[in-house]
């Protein structure tokens, strides 16, 4: 082993070679996967460690799948397979062994240099349209456990020996999981994806060696984490706590979950710590965490509130302290509770508790609440396409926002949840129409539903649509309705989530926020989805920039001035005499 | 004799085609305020050297070649039309949904964008189409009436028009246009299905939408560049690039301005085709173009150059998606003018940040403190202080040599000479991984196509990215420093013509597909009628594994599907191009037919022409020698050759120098080199 030191021009390069390893493995997944959750929605993400399981890289990943997980995931493998060879790839998507949920299949593959040494291990997670759950749903919140759930695990299953399938596995998921062709189209990706990613590090590390190689991982680790550190002296000292309420939904109580974070934040140290001990005990029903997106949520609140600029690695990681308890609902989950929907709902009430709470501690720090998911909008739906008689099963998105406004900025809308952060696409109208016989009828941002503050959250969706030509039955898991996204610093609460079906009298009728809905043609589903926050007082937004979002129609006149406190005048200019008066503190 | 001009932001290249077929390259600075004046100054230097009046030279022209970015930047400067978008009802808010995506997850510090068209703008018109294209409920024509109204009050001065599955039946579309055409005879519109048939609505919103917004500008300013060249002097026909690497007549461009948005740098690979063929039969090609500020990069594939349909307009995600097709040009923020600096943890960065023209580099003396990359490569000798643009410059090489020992050696810890060569290095990183990710989308194989280096700043450094690529051989035009101009002179009269049809191979409806066809080859061989210029039809299926979203072209000899092995060749075909994409293929899935394009392309001169730049031979001697920085090797004493002093076919070792009055090409020890006959710079790795 060498000990040579890299300077920080060999480090800048070297980074953005590895970096380059791991586009194109994202690039394999996206442009040859078959479901839409992958090729439209791009819910999919890759990395590499290092042999150890230490995150070195995931660029451009969604947040949610790979700050922590990862690393975990690749102990796992190698603590049950302690002879890896090269060759092997492996199979997980446990959440009691470092998995996210379920419907988050991952490939695992070992990389081992010209002499048999295990020198890094590459990872690509792919959310699946369907992993053989009891209902057809990925997102199964009503589950009352692992077997009701139904979900195939596999804790570090071997599928690869020898660069070729275990067809014993392949064979077990083809009779298991919905649409199997399409199953297997997206596994081929994710395996593509994983050897593009094996072949380009052996051909760097043929440039490069080895040696060098696990060297500058070593030596990157060391600046991030110097990078984070620095990024935390920035912030005030102090303690703060955080707390984000999930609505009622089957299996967790009447009232709901509150979720708290208590955070240390010490910048002479350099050091942030989040304790999410004190939540509720883990429950019957799909929404308890993972140890994955516990540990994440927590540090993506973190990520979201200090320079974006600092690398996600397992260097910078140090400087975050996320504590979990056992057995508990943010924590590290306990056999046979449910993890089916580990990644968004309970995940983001833990993100939204970590940034609204820095932004306690000074302006300019942390941001307002994102809004919760998932609304039907963005639902699984499934059944028989009467075009060409077959079976299909797959997550739309038609709509959804959520963004919160920053210290700096107005939200970006469609962050569609705080753990994927915007990257997910949404998809066409027309394409929506031609993969599933669904019909759009109406997609609109809604007015006044903004979190107004000194800059604004994002507006809710409203999404409706229906069948065409024969019933379809969709899933999902809307928060949101009862708490809405907060507002940070003196912001207002973004709008909340709602669901109606629309018969074909006409008649409407409320749905419940968690549900698998059976609805036939002709009819309708109505969808709110959440918006975000605001952060500061409206009343310190430009009043240029009210009437802008007036004149688009995007508030009303009533609202810029009862919220804003900017009045105008019958043809949109700026009345500042009003105005002057109307943001005049009252005595 | 023909013309053909690219405006660019500092220069307006001139090439000039005589009766002959040679070509002279000429150049004059560029009026930002009025780009018809940088191209007439540059037709007078022409004149000038050839010892004509304007008026004389011009009376020779038979056509006048244009590349424009006048489109590009009236959008980016905000100067379009104000415009109206009328929609299918319930679907108002189609240009601010977009389709979802962003960049950089944790950077909070960028808003949502603003929609092309303004919500406020945005009308609704009751009617919808369904996804088999059968009418739900048909245009009500009275409300239709009342958006005109609502219309007209709000003052606009064009309106475009995107509904649901018009592309599959377009009659709600054309009937709206026959309302706008009645109400407001004078108002330029467009229709999306018109504009760009696609399957994608957003796309198909955002190109009419952009399109409409153009008209009254480009209408005028196609009209001025006319009636000028005409009291010139000139009579002959004035064609216009298009994003797809043709050109069209000017009207043509008027009346869909949309396909001429990306017209100046589409032209690079055009010239980069001809130059891969004629320097070693390559049909795999990666063209670089260098300015000051970017580097752009596209790709010939199978002797084609690769298109792409995701074209932003500004930074991806945070711009606008034109939507529109058009040959893919990657750029990136690494020029001469990129800026280095070290963090406060160590770490080397190069740009995204420029010096820019101004202040510029710190060797230009024009204010710059920072260092930039041309300052490294003075450093390192690659520069000659004494002779930069053929000596019309002097830079101060102690300014560069202090910026780089204060600002970057020093923090690293490193001597200057590395310090420079690391700033080289870094930016050739991003130059390659930009590359790679293309080379990835369009499925080439680096290790055997040539690379092209094209403006002034690409002989610096592409012998570094070659080697990292993996190309066998590096290509530096004769025509380099003016490549795009030398593309216009070598493009065709094309046009694409496209038609959403969709069909499945378990299933094909083979009377909706014929009739697609029918409608392209009318189309085509109307606009062959109207270029009055012998010309041909291709046709290309849009195509993908059923589940698959996202397409891949397929060209097809004729597009019959109407037996059993026409569907199987079909079926050959997209596998074929499916596994030189993305190494696989999936005998088991069926097959989704999304649409068809017909390509059409007209010759645009009677004969066959190479294009032979005329070049003075010089003796050949090298001009003298300077120490040039080579990592790995240090200091080396390096001879310094003129271009035009190289004896053709004849082969020299690295190091070197090869300058000329526009470039300078560095050629490491590792090296070797030879000019061809026709004047272009060739290098490769010495054999061992």
């Amino acid at each position: 082993m060498t000990s040579a030191s890299f300077n920080g021009a060999q480090m800048a390069v070297l980074r953005s070679r590895l970096d380059g390893v791991v586009r194109a493995m994202s690039n394999t997944l996206l442009r040859t996967g078959r479901s839409g959750v992958l090729n439209r929605a791009r819910d999919f993400s890759c990395c590499i460690l290092t042999h150890g399981g230490d995150l070195v890289t995931a660029a451009d990943s969604l947040p949610i799948h790979v700050l922590s997980g990862p690393d975990l995931m690749v102990k796992s493998v190698m603590e049950f397979h302690p002879d890896q060879r090269p060759g092997d790839a492996f199979l997980h998507n446990s959440p009691y062994h470092g998995c996210s949920h379920p419907a988050d299949l991952s490939v695992i593959a070992p990389v081992f240099d010209d002499r048999g040494r295990h020198r890094f291990t590459l990872l690509a997670k792919a959310h699946q349209a369907d992993i053989g759950n009891s209902q057809p749903t990925t997102y199964m919140g009503e589950a009352t456990d692992v077997y009701n759930e139904g979900a195939l695990i596999f804790p570090a299953v071997q599928v690869q020996r020898g660069w070729k399938d275990i067809d014993d596995i392949i064979r077990m998921c083809k009779v298991r999981i919905r649409v199997p062709q399409q199953w297997h189209g997206d596994y081929l990706s994710t395996v593509g994806a994983v050897r593009v990613g094996e072949r380009n590090l052996t051909a760097l590390a043929e440039d490069i060696g080895w040696d060098r190689l696990e060297d500058f991982a070593a030596q990157w680790f060391d600046y991030s984490e110097a990078r984070m550190a620095e990024a935390i002296a920035a912030l005030p000292a102090g303690q703060v706590s955080g707390s984000s309420t999930h609505d009622p939904f089957p299996g967790l109580p009447a009232d709901g979950v509150r979720i708290t974070s208590h955070i240390t934040v010490d910048p002479d140290q350099g050091r942030v710590t989040v304790d999410l001990a004190d939540n509720p005990d883990c429950m019957p029903c799909g929404m308890n965490l993972s140890e994955a997106c516990a540990r994440t949520a927590a540090m993506i609140g973190v990520f979201n509130s200090i320079d974006y600029q600092v690398p996600k690695n397992a260097g910078s990681f140090r400087r975050i302290d996320v504590r979990l308890r056992e057995g508990c609902i943010a924590g590290i989950p306990v056999h046979p509770f449910s993890c089916s929907a580990a990644t968004t709902n309970i995940a983001d009430r833990v993100a939204n508790s970590v940034q609204t709470a820095l932004a306690g501690l000074q302006d300019g720090i942390g941001m307002a609440e994102v809004g919760a998911v998932i609304a039907p909008s963005a639902g699984v739906v499934s059944g028989i396409d009467p075009r060409s008689g077959k079976a299909f099963v797959n997550q739309v998105f038609l709509g959804m926002s959520g963004g919160a406004a920053s210290p700096g900025a107005d939200a970006w809308w469609t962050v569609g949840h705080v753990g994927n952060a915007g990257l997910c696409c949404i998809d066409g109208v027309e394409h929506a129409e031609i993969v599933q016989p669904i019909i759009v009828h109406r997609r609109a941002f809604v007015p006044d539903s903004e979190g107004a503050g000194r800059t604004n959250g994002a507006p809710s969706t409203v999404i409706e649509f229906g069948p065409v030509g024969g019933a379809i039955d969709i899933g999902y898991l809307s928060d949101g309705h009862i708490n809405a996204p907060v507002g940070v610093r003196g912001g207002s609460a973004g709008g909340g989530a709602d669901q109606h079906i629309i018969h074909l009298d006409g008649s409407s009728e409320r749905l419940a926020a968690c549900a698998q809905v059976h609805v036939e043609d002709g009819e309708r589903i109505l969808a709110v989805s959440c918006g975000g926050g605001g952060y500061g007082s409206p009343f310190e937004r430009p009043p240029e920039t009210v009437l802008r979002d007036m004149a688009e129609g995007l508030i009303s006149a009533e609202r810029a001035r009862t919220i804003y406190g900017v009045a105008a005048r019958p043809d949109g200019s700026l009345d500042s005499e009003t105005t002057r008066q109307l943001r005049e503190p009252t005595a | 004799m023909r013309f053909a001009t690219d405006t660019g932001g500092t220069f307006t290249d001139l090439v000039v085609e005589d009766d002959d077929g040679t070509i002279t390259l000429h150049k004059a600075p560029t009026t930002p305020s009025d780009p018809v004046a940088g191209v007439l100054d540059a037709l007078r230097v022409a004149a000038d050297a050839r010892g004509l009046t304007l008026a004389a030279m011009l009376a020779l022209g038979d056509s006048f070649i244009h590349g424009t970015t006048h489109a590009i930047n009236a959008i980016i400067q905000g100067r379009t039309a104000r415009t109206a978008l009328i929609v299918t009802t319930g679907h108002r808010d189609m240009l601010l949904f977009r389709e979802g995506g962003r960049t950089e997850p944790f950077n909070h510090a960028h808003a949502y964008p603003q929609p092309y068209i303004p919500r406020a703008l945005t009308f609704e018109v009751s009617e919808r189409i369904m996804a088999g294209g059968h009418i739900v409920t048909a245009l009500d024509e009275t409300a239709t009436a009342q958006v005109l109204d609502a219309i007209a009050r709000a003052d606009v001065e064009a309106i475009a028009v995107a509904l649901l599955w018009s592309t599959l039946n377009p009659v709600h579309e054309n009937r709206i246009g026959e309302m706008i055409a009645a109400r407001f005879p004078d108002m330029p519109y467009s229709l999306s299905h018109c504009v760009n048939p696609t399957l994608r609505e957003f796309r198909r919103a955002s190109s009419a939408a952009i399109d409409a917004s153009l008209k009254p500008l480009m209408g005028t300013y196609l009209g001025s560049l006319e009636a000028r060249l005409a009291d010139a002097g000139f009579a002959g026909r004035v064609m216009v690039l298009t994003s797809a690497g043709g050109m069209v007549d000017a009207c043509e461009v008027a009346a869909q301005p949309i396909s001429a948005i990306n017209s100046g740098p589409s032209m690079a690979p055009v010239a980069g085709r001809h130059y891969a063929w004629r320097e070693g039969g390559f049909d795999s090609a990666i063209v670089a173009d260098t300015g000051g500020t970017t580097y752009d990069i596209s790709i010939i594939a199978d002797g084609r150059v690769a298109m792409t349909r995701d074209l932003w307009i500004g930074e991806p995600y945070r711009g606008h998606l034109a939507g529109y097709p058009s040959v893919e040009v990657k750029s990136v923020g690494a020029g001469g003018g990129s800026i280095a600096r070290v963090d406060a943890s160590g770490l080397l960065h190069v740009g995204p940040q420029s010096a820019g023209a101004m202040p510029g580099p710190v060797c230009y003396q024009r204010g710059g403190t920072l260092p930039t990359v041309t300052d490294a490569c003075v450093v390192l000798g690659y520069l000659d202080p004494d002779f930069f643009l053929g000596g019309k410059m002097q830079l101060d090489a102690p300014g560069a040599r202090r910026a780089i020992e204060a600002h970057i050696a020093a923090p690293l810890g490193v001597s200057l000479e590395e310090a420079a060569w690391s700033i080289v290095d870094l930016a050739t990183e991003a130059m390659v991984q930009a590359i790679q990710d293309l080379v990835v989308n369009q499925g080439i194989d680096p290790t055997r196509a040539v690379l092209i280096g094209g403006g002034g700043a690409a002989g610096l450094n592409s012998t570094f990215i070659a080697r990292r690529l993996g190309c066998p051989r590096l290509l530096i035009p004769e025509t380099g420093a003016a490549m795009s101009a030398a593309g216009a002179m070598m493009s065709d009269i094309t046009a694409e013509f496209a038609a959403t049809v969709y069909g499945n191979t378990a299933r094909f409806d083979g009377d909706a597909v014929s009739a697609a066809v029918g409608g392209l080859a009318a189309r085509a061989d109307d606009f062959i009628a109207r270029s009055g210029r012998p010309g041909g039809t291709q046709f290309i299926a849009e195509a993908r594994y059923e589940g698959q979203a996202w397409e891949i072209d397929v060209p097809l000899p004729e597009a019959y599907f109407s037996s059993p092995a026409a569907i199987a060749d079909f079926r050959a075909r997209f596998e074929a191009e499916h596994l030189r994409l993305f190494t696989i293929v999936d005998p088991a899935s069926e097959i989704e037919l999304i649409g068809l394009r017909a390509r059409v392309q007209c010759s645009a001169r009677d004969s066959e022409s190479d294009f032979k730049l005329t070049m003075e031979q010089t003796e050949a001697s090298p001009k003298g020698s300077r120490s040039v920085y080579f990592a790995g090797a240090g200091r080396v004493e390096t001879p310094v050759w003129r271009l035009d002093a190289l004896t053709p076919d004849r082969m020299f070792d690295g190091p070197a120098l090869i300058e000329s009055d526009f470039t300078t090409i560095v050629v490491d020890p590792a090296a070797r080199f030879w000019r061809s006959a026709p004047g272009a710079i060739l290098i490769e790795e010495r054999r061992s």
